[in-house]
């Protein structure tokens, strides 16, 4: 080993002492421990089946301090099967694991049950926040959808999430559709955006799936930032409302880019693989040991990148100067070999050095236009755990639970001075809280 | 008993959401951001009716502006600018001055929101920060947007989407053992930004309660990270779950198909009854009973997955996907077709739902837009107009807001502290609007006759 600084050194860079101080004393006032649970009053029914995005937006209530209670049939929600490869602790996949956060469980069987339909009707009564998955209608049908619940309980704000929603003649029409996030992120326009080129051979130049749940955890979110605007609603004026997700408008709802193209060029956008359809150079490119994320897509931040790669005689070149949209697909996949070429020479921490070193002195010199590339070493999911930053955040933390044992889950994602998320507690047996709930929501008076 | 859908079809009716109330009427956001992740954050909060008031450069504007798809503008204006920045005002002041610091402070006593996303430090040092407007208003909600977040060793590195997505993983996660790539449409900005409204919303929930303000950090790569339990996989297990190419390695059958005539298609079965479902319409409940399928843990075995996704690969393409799709209504399994930009702005229910939006603006006529990924049956997100020329609001925001008259303006203009747009697209009306005759760019001025 040589005497070099520690690795995550060349990500520090060093401003003035004041804000340096600013920095350590936010780390302090962004510490969650001891912060208040902004929705400590606000009670959730949790009744989704089978589906991730339901789970998901009760949990971001669960860390804001709600009082979830999931419901769940004697044999356990179906999502609690839903993992990759199989792979589960004593029967509970990984992502209900993940997803299980601050919750309570509570077992009834609304689905077969009409006496467990007139408790969570009960149940509902106290409730501010119920969430459903079951198809359209299927809830009013059994006496406990929002029609019926909302007459004894007006500021009940109930969430359902299904695929097409829950209006419209296709809704009715499509009401027995079962939702998935694969189905919903072909649905929604995300799919047929990714992939490799037009040429580049079966089956890489198919619709890819995003590699994560993208259309749940959209929808998911969707849900509960829909539901917190009926909640500030409700808090200003005592009125609940219904909330309605259709889980096949997550993507193009989000982003809203499909939409705008599809009507304005009147035509879909072809797949272009590893490009951008605005910047360039915006990507990953291959280097000595891995990859590196380069973003240098401003003129004077690309001819910047070509300076450091020792690329400046193609600068004058109008192909790569003037014109790197990729509209033109050979010529910008061209450049991108071109770059390529030169990345490869390299380790991931010398081309992110080379980048930094040439940005501190341009930040200085009128000569050099202000050029900015940005180059950072890609990282895995399992890497970036490792990271110091990351550390001292407190983004990832070390849960335990006595029958699931020890292990790490993504929190704290966003630092809030008075109320921020946090995860207290993961324990998630079927019924655990039968008894509490029971005591303390559904004694006779 | 009155028919649900004809009930919900009432209950959301998009023809009336312009006429329902709005649940954050009388907040005033005061938006410092650019580009994508800060402007959708301050936007969301437009959409349910704060006044969202978006500071830019004179004559520079915001560097997302003149940023389209291929280059290709729209009446002037970039298409995809409309969705990132609808609803908002458009005021055009040059920070640098000590002047424009004056009128940021004043509109930043009656302000409840401030969101900005400059590299971390910069809104500090150039007195906007925290610290600074905290102490003008305690009780401000100030959302600061960033890459790595506002302290640790990496705060200073810039980055957008795509550094977000390399740092958090999930870029290397979407494709093949060979190949990858990253998430389209900058994601990376879209989700974090929809992170970053959650938590103004709950600090506004907080205030109302406590009276108390706060500062919130968001990351986008944090906000990314939240979306993986590939961590959580990862710290189990020692794996990783690393690439699967078009199929989800969480359910199976699962994954991107082509049907008889080339049609592409996404078919999943989440649970066990949506199995038994699918090998009902295969003709194939002979599959039920094979031990490699019979129960979930069997089927997700990667080796068994592979399996049974290839023979549904060679029952979808003796199909049509009209025949698929029906026969995924009739026996309750998942199936869809896969949608693209054409498709999603032609599909009907989508125009009916209120999901995909034919928008009659003022300035730019008919525009179609998307609408929110959730509907509310009371207090819909709504569009009000699009994204406005560089400086357009100007004058209503300064007289209305602030108090100020004709002269003070004309002054501001003349020492240039407040200006407009330049000749660039993404940042003028469009060249045939006639401005000189737009009441509100002429907010107070002496109509002409």
């Amino acid at each position: 080993m040589s005497s070099k600084e520690p690795k995550e050194d060349i990500y520090t860079r060093h401003a003035s002492s004041n804000l340096s101080e600013l920095a350590k004393s936010l780390a302090e006032i962004m510490n969650p421990e001891g912060k208040a649970d902004v929705l400590e009053d606000v009670l959730v029914l949790d009744a989704s089946l089978g589906n991730f995005a339901g789970i998901i937006a009760a949990s971001l209530f669960a860390e804001f301090g709600a009082e979830v209670i999931k419901i769940e049939p004697p044999e356990g929600d179906p999502a609690r099967q839903m993992t990759p490869f199989g792979s589960n602790v004593q029967g509970v996949g990984i992502p209900f694991l993940f997803e299980a956060r601050n919750k309570r469980y509570l077992t009834l069987d609304i689905k077969n049950k009409t006496n467990d339909r007139l408790t969570f009707g009960k149940l509902a009564h106290k409730t501010a926040v119920v969430i459903e998955t079951f198809p359209a209608g299927d809830m009013d049908s059994w006496g406990i959808g929002y029609r019926q619940l909302s007459q004894d309980n007006p500021g009940l704000i109930y969430i359902a999430i299904t695929p097409y929603g829950q209006y419209t003649d296709k809704a009715g029409q499509f009401a027995r559709m079962p939702d998935a996030d694969i189905t919903a992120q072909a649905g929604s326009g995300l799919t047929a955006e990714m992939g490799d080129v037009p040429n580049a051979g079966e089956p890489y130049n198919w619709p890819l799936r995003a590699g994560m749940w993208a259309a749940w955890y959209i929808s998911g979110l969707s849900a509960a930032l829909a539901g917190i605007v009926a909640l500030l609603f409700r808090q200003k004026t005592g009125s609940g409302q219904m909330v309605d997700v259709a889980t096949m408008d997550a993507y193009a709802s989000m982003v809203g880019i499909p939409v705008s193209i599809g009507y304005t060029w009147e035509k879909a956008r072809p797949r272009i693989g590893v490009l951008d359809f605005i910047l360039y150079p915006y990507g990953h490119w291959r280097c000595k040991d891995g990859y590196v994320v380069i973003a240098a897509p401003r003129d004077h931040d690309f001819r910047a990148l070509l300076k450091i790669l020792g690329l400046w005689e193609i600068e004058d070149d109008w192909r790569y100067s003037s014109d790197r949209i990729p509209d033109i697909l050979d010529q910008a996949t061209h450049l991108h070999k071109l770059i390529e070429k030169e990345t490869t020479k390299y380790t991931a921490d010398e081309l992110v050095r080379m980048a930094l070193s040439y940005s501190k002195k341009s930040a200085r010199s009128k000569w050099r236009g202000g050029g900015v590339p940005i180059v950072m070493k890609l990282m895995t999911p399992e890497m970036a755990m490792e990271n110091k930053q990351w550390q001292i955040r407190k983004t990832f933390q070390e849960v335990e639970d006595q029958k699931l044992g020890k292990y790490i889950v993504s929190t704290n994602f966003v630092k809030m001075s008075a109320s921020p998320p946090h995860v207290k507690w993961v324990s998630c047996e079927i019924g655990q809280d039968n008894e509490y709930v029971r005591n303390k929501y559904l004694r006779e008076e | 008993m009155e028919d649900y859908f004809s009930y919900t079809a009432k209950l959301f009716n998009p023809a009336e959401a312009a006429a329902k109330p709005e649940a954050l009427q009388g907040i005033r956001v005061l938006d410092f951001s650019h580009v994508i992740f800060g402007p959708v954050a301050a936007r969301i909060l437009a959409d349910y009716g704060a006044e969202v008031i978006k500071l830019e450069l004179p004559f520079f504007g915001d560097l997302w502006r003149p940023a389209t798809y291929w280059g290709k503008y729209w009446k002037h204006s970039n298409p995809i600018w409309h969705n990132i920045t609808k609803n908002k005002y458009f005021l055009s002041v040059n920070l640098k001055l000590a002047k424009s610091k004056e009128l940021i402070y004043k509109m930043a006593e009656k302000a409840d929101v401030v969101v900005e996303n400059f590299a971390p430090g910069t809104a500090e040092t150039w007195k906007i920060g925290y610290s600074q407007i905290s102490k003008i208003n305690p009780q401000i909600i100030f959302l600061s947007c960033s890459t790595y977040g506002q302290y640790g060793p990496m705060r200073y590195f810039p980055g957008w989407d795509l550094l977000a997505q390399g740092a958090s993983g999930v870029l290397s996660l979407n494709g093949y053992d060979d190949r990858f790539f990253k998430l389209p449409d900058y994601l990376g900005d879209f989700v974090p930004a929809n992170f970053g409204a959650l938590a103004v919303l709950m600090a506004l929930y907080y205030r109302h309660k406590t009276g108390k303000g706060q500062y919130i950090d968001i990351a986008q790569t944090e906000a990314l990270m939240r979306l993986l339990p590939n961590y959580t996989f990862h710290s189990i297990t020692g794996g990783k779950i690393g690439r699967t190419g078009n199929t989800d390695p969480t359910m199976v059958p699962a994954a991107i198909f082509k049907s008889q005539e080339g049609q592409f298609l996404a078919l999943a079965c989440a649970t066990r009854e949506q199995f038994q479902g699918l090998t009902k319409a295969m003709e194939r409940e002979d599959l039920l009973s094979d031990q490699r399928f019979k129960s979930n843990w069997e089927r997700l075995k990667p080796e068994n997955a592979q399996i049974l996704n290839g023979i549904v690969t060679d029952w979808v393409k003796s199909k049509t996907l009209d025949e698929i799709i029906g026969l995924a209504i009739t026996h309750t399994f998942p199936a869809a077709a896969v949608e693209d930009d054409y498709t999603i702005c032609n599909d009907s229910w989508r125009r009916a739902r209120g999901s995909v939006i034919l928008f009659q603006d003022t300035m730019y006529g008919e525009l179609m837009i998307a609408g929110p990924s959730a509907q509310l049956s009371s207090t819909p997100s709504r569009t009000k107009w699009l994204a406005r020329p560089l400086g357009y609001h100007n004058r209503l925001v300064l007289k209305k807001f602030l108090g100020l008259s004709e002269e003070e303006i004309k002054s501001l203009e003349k020492k240039k502290v407040i200006g407009t747009f330049d000749d660039r697209p993404g940042l003028k009306p469009p060249v045939y609007y006639n401005l000189a005759e737009d009441p509100i760019y002429n907010y107070g001025k002496e109509a002409k006759s």
